[in-house]
């Protein structure tokens, strides 16, 4: 498999609300679902996983409770709130128009300046 | 939304601390746990899965506190650190620490102090019901913006007023004599004041009391909502026409005089031969609307019947009789009030035009001791910046003292930065450290603050006679004060942490590290506004100092005047007279005068009693115009009159023996032309010179006054002559002013039978305070009414108002003036200090290069030396331009008296030296290979 690709700054709060958005999850679910749904191709680091949580729930985007796990023992559910759900949409738009912008400049060719 | 999330996260986060611990445990563990099972499915190990997931995640602490820090707990931790750590820090420079904290505790203690004064007199409310409605009423004319309304037009406000209520008055107050108390000997002697020069005469141990007592209107207890504390208090009948005279005593009194004896509540006392019944008595320092304490409330109806004017003086509309106060009524406001009073006013004006023509109302409220209007603002305002400055100074100096040991932690500071703490942190762990010290000074200041006032309004009391009255102004700090104290010392702690803190972290992590201070001579960015601040201060200090240097000699020189007469041996006896006008008030005071000239003449040592209209030096200093008999008559009616002034005053023929003013030529006054009040006049030397210089002036003749003049003070007569005869010359005195012989001065004869005098002057061989100890049981045994104020001639200096200006500017100039020159004195010591540590680097070159202790020392001093140096010059100048102001206040001596211009100078120099000297003495202990190593 190719390197993973490492993360850009401030997009693991992102990821981590989308990977909420499909359905509460506790802190190793979401680690899982983020790795599944990018196919394995980006590189999480495990310990800015928890203090990023913590930090969305800080700000009131998502929302937690104690739940059972698929196991039957004790695990912290999240899912996120309606500004949560907001909040993403907002940084979704965000994100893609940034890349358009930037795409766009990486593409010019001298020609064009 | 997301701020009202965080706050309900914060808040939950604060409060189970330990449940969301043990929650975040739970957490981290599952997740390890579902991680590890997941790797033991590929095939791990359990202690190998366990190990792997375990270094995956990195290292669980550092992932806990970043959690933590994400809820916006972390700041109380780091808070509660850098507390610990800022004390520990104190107390191990605790030299730096103590000298810090009494120079802010100063500043703070200053400012407290102004703080506290104008919050009791003008923030703090009056101890009454309801002070926020309460409203006093004043009447406006030309001149006079706070006058009093005349009891007609109160009576017609308080039944006409339908936006102020239950309107009272108060009505002044006057001296009242009983012979039922007299003066107990008073064991506090007032000491500061005394130790300063201040004496004022105070009534005869063993003479009739007197007292002041206040007159007010029948409801005024009732609208302040006052509580006796025994018996009860004046009621609206004790105020009708011809009620019983009734009389209300203060606790104070009560309790002085009485000793809170139940059982003079329904007795008699005599006031001013008039009987009143005691029915009460206010709880002790009780003020009303009044600022010190009176120990006799009266009704105004009963002023007849101490002398005070007559019934029908009452019903005069055009004499203010006293303020009226009262309160707005629900739902009205001070505009409203004035408003409608305004009306009423206008009707006044329109029912009486001859009276209250130009005359208006004014209404203010009357919730603290003193309304702060526009004119008194600027005052106020001028006070509170110069109080501001002072802190400001103390923060300044302060902060150089803090960079020049910060210069000292940049290796701990890079350490630190470079162990990755962050820079706001160490903001914050500065700041704290400061903010202790601050806080610290503030414990120092407001305690100093309250004790100072305090000192300051006991001694103030004790040295104002007790018949003014008792003053009970609130001083005791609050915890307004309190609150102010420690917001200041919180700003304060900010204001000077803030420069060295924001300097410290500016710090270049590397060139920390490797103590790479300084390069060669470089200079602190700021060193030119500090050099200047240094000369500023040391100036304002030097002028400062000169002034109070020049004040208090002066002073002193005012102490040790001849005055031309012998004040030493002679004391001056007032009688306090106010007894209704009867008939033969004359009569009754020349026979008192004559059984006490009797009776005191006969007391061992008294060698002369005399009278006079005035005693020298005791205020009341009377001016005719004069002129020589041959000069150009003037017709009495034409318009000024132009002719010089002189002082006068109406004596006995031995009034100049008793004095011990020589008699230069001719002679005083035979006893016929005393009794007869014939047209002779003894004169001054200046007299002399001034109409006949040169003659000899016995036999000439002065013409005094004019016919139709009248005296501006009631009952007095103003001296009238076509011709006077001068028989004598004597010598001049200073009897005016103390500051300056007087210029020309007139005696008059007079008989003690047709205008009776209240003022004795006794001469003794003996010392005139042992004199005074007897005087009062001997005015007593002549006439138990007559009060008797006393006081040694030499005593009389306490009046001049020269005097008192000279000595009190000169004892506050002394003590801002010391403050201010430790302060400066601080700020030197910092900036050489600072200097010495920042060209540690360059005192090694030199000193390796072969430089003398000696000559390090003076070169680290030299920056400092040169502004310490202008910012003398600077001083001196400014005094020298300025003190000529001050010469009337300096009896005589010269305004830029060499002794107090250079012994100051020299003391300051002295001392900021001194001051400079200490950090520069550490540069000669710099070892060279330390020093070139410190780079």
């Amino acid at each position: 498999m190719d390197k993973q690709l490492e993360l850009l700054q401030g997009t693991l709060d992102m990821l981590i609300l989308k990977a909420v958005s499909l359905g509460p999850l506790h802190g190793y679910g979401i680690l899982l679902r983020i790795q599944q749904i990018s196919k394995d191709r980006l590189e999480i680091q495990q310990g800015s996983l928890y203090p990023a949580l913590y930090r969305l729930e800080h700000q009131g985007w998502i929302i937690s409770e104690w739940g059972e796990s698929e196991n039957k023992r004790k695990a912290k559910y999240y899912r996120l709130t309606a500004a949560g759900r907001r909040r993403l949409q907002a940084e979704t738009e965000n994100w893609n128009r940034m890349a358009d912008v930037i795409a766009g400049i990486l593409r010019t060719t001298p020609e064009e300046v | 939304m997301s701020l009202a999330s965080r706050v309900r996260s914060w808040l939950r986060a604060m409060l189970l601390r330990s449940r969301i611990e043990s929650e975040m445990d739970d957490e981290l563990r599952f997740h390890l746990e579902a991680y590890a099972e997941d790797l033991m499915r590929t095939g791990l190990l359990r202690e190998e899965a366990i190990r792997r997931a375990r270094i995956e995640f990195g290292g669980l602490d550092r992932v806990k506190e970043e959690c933590r820090e994400a809820q916006g707990l972390l700041f109380l931790d780091t808070l509660w650190q850098d507390l610990r750590f800022g004390l520990r820090m104190m107390r191990k420079n605790a030299g730096f620490t103590a000298t810090a904290v009494f120079a802010l505790g100063l500043g703070i203690g200053v400012s407290t102090t102004v703080f506290t004064a104008y919050d009791a007199v003008a923030l703090r409310p009056r101890p009454v019901k309801d002070p926020d409605r309460l409203v006093g009423v004043y009447r406006t004319a030309e001149g006079a913006s706070y006058g009093g309304i005349s009891y007609p037009d109160y009576r017609y406000y308080r039944e006409h007023s339908k936006t102020v209520s239950d309107l009272a008055m108060w009505s002044g107050g006057i001296g009242v004599t009983t012979p039922d108390l007299s003066v107990a000997p008073s064991e506090d002697m007032a000491h500061v004041a005394g130790a300063i020069g201040f004496h004022l005469p105070q009534l005869l141990q063993g003479s009739a009391q007197r007292l002041s007592c206040v007159f007010v209107s029948g409801n005024y207890f009732r609208l302040l909502g006052a509580q006796p504390a025994a018996g009860r208090l004046l009621l609206p009948e004790d105020d009708e026409p011809n009620a019983v005279p009734v009389v209300v005593l203060s606790g104070n009194f009560w309790q002085s005089q009485f000793h809170s004896n139940p059982r003079i509540v329904g007795s008699t006392v005599h006031l001013s031969r008039a009987a009143f019944i005691v029915v009460g008595v206010t709880p002790v320092d009780y003020l009303g609307t009044l600022s010190t304490v009176p120990p006799l409330w009266a009704p105004i109806v009963a002023r007849p019947l101490l002398g005070d004017g007559t019934r029908e003086s009452l019903e005069n509309r055009s004499v203010g009789a006293g303020i009226v106060y009262g309160h707005l009524k629900e739902g009205v406001s001070l505009p409203d009030a004035q408003a409608e009073l305004n009306v009423l006013a206008g009707r006044l004006r329109a029912t009486y035009p001859e009276v209250e023509r130009n005359t208006g109302v004014k209404v203010v409220s009357e919730r603290a001791v003193t309304y702060v209007d526009s004119e008194a603002w600027p005052i106020v305002a001028a006070t509170m910046i110069a109080v501001a400055l002072l802190l400001l100074i103390a923060c300044a100096n302060v902060a150089s003292l803090v960079l020049a040991r910060g210069v000292a932690r940049r290796r701990e500071i890079g350490v630190r930065l470079s162990l990755g703490a962050g820079r706001r942190r160490l903001l914050q762990q500065l700041l704290i450290e400061s903010t202790l010290i601050a806080l610290l000074a503030g414990a120092v200041g407001l305690p100093l603050a309250s004790w100072t006032l305090h000192l300051l309004v006991v001694e103030i009391a004790l040295a104002i006679p007790s018949y003014w009255g008792t003053i009970a102004l609130q001083v005791t700090p609050d915890i307004r004060i309190f609150g102010y104290t420690v917001l200041v010392s919180l700003l304060t702690g900010v204001t000077f942490g803030l420069t060295p803190a924001l300097q410290a972290l500016g710090t270049d992590v590397n060139s920390a590290l490797k103590d790479n201070g300084s390069m060669l001579g470089r200079k602190l960015s700021k060193s030119r506004l500090r050099d200047l601040l240094i000369i500023a201060q040391v100036a304002a200090c030097l002028v400062l100092l000169i002034n109070s240097a020049l004040l208090l000699r002066g002073s002193q020189r005012a102490l040790r005047i001849d005055p031309g007469f012998d004040g030493k041996h002679v004391v001056h006896l007032s009688l306090e007279m106010y007894e209704p006008t009867m008939g033969n008030r004359q009569a009754q005071l020349f026979q008192l005068n004559r059984r006490l000239t009797e009776e005191i003449g006969r007391l061992p040592g008294v060698s002369a009693v005399t009278q006079a209209s005035r005693a020298p030096l005791s205020g009341g200093n009377r001016f005719v115009p004069v002129a020589t008999a041959d000069a150009k008559p003037l017709a009495s009616g034409e318009g000024e009159d132009k002719r010089p002034t002189v002082g006068y005053s109406y004596v006995l023929p031995n009034y100049f023996e008793t004095l011990g003013i020589p008699v230069v030529s001719g002679r005083t006054f035979t006893a016929q032309e005393a009794d007869a009040e014939a047209p002779v006049v003894v004169i001054s030397e200046g007299a002399a010179r001034r109409f006949w210089r040169g003659q000899n002036p016995i036999g000439k003749r002065l013409v005094i006054g004019s016919a139709n003049a009248r005296s501006p003070f009631a009952g007095e007569r103003v001296p009238f002559s076509l011709a006077s005869e001068v028989v004598g010359v004597v010598r001049d005195a200073r009897t005016l002013f103390l500051n300056k012989l007087d210029d020309s001065y007139i005696y008059l004869p007079f008989s003690p039978a047709r205008h009776p005098t209240s003022t004795l002057l006794v001469r003794t061989s003996g010392s005139a305070s042992s004199l005074m100890a007897v005087l009062g049981g001997t005015v007593r045994r002549v006439d138990a009414n007559v009060p008797v104020v006393a006081a040694p001639l030499d005593w009389m200096v306490s009046f001049d108002p020269y005097f008192v200006i000279s000595r009190i500017g000169g004892m506050l100039s002394t003590v801002v003036g010391a403050l201010g020159l430790f302060l400066a004195c601080l700020g030197v010591y910092g900036m050489v200090g600072y200097s010495v540590v920042e060209r540690t680097r360059e005192i090694g070159i030199r000193v390796a290069l072969g430089a003398q202790h000696g000559q390090v020392v003076g070169l680290m001093l030299s920056q400092s030396t040169r502004a310490m140096m202008l910012g003398t010059m600077t001083g001196i100048a400014l005094s020298a331009a300025g003190s000529r102001l001050l010469s009337a206040m300096l009896f005589g001596l010269n305004p830029m008296d060499a002794i107090s211009f250079s012994a100051v100078s020299l003391l300051l120099v002295a001392v900021a030296l001194f001051a400079s000297w200490l950090p520069a003495r550490r540069a000669a202990r710099v070892d060279p290979i330390v020093a070139l190593r410190y780079e």
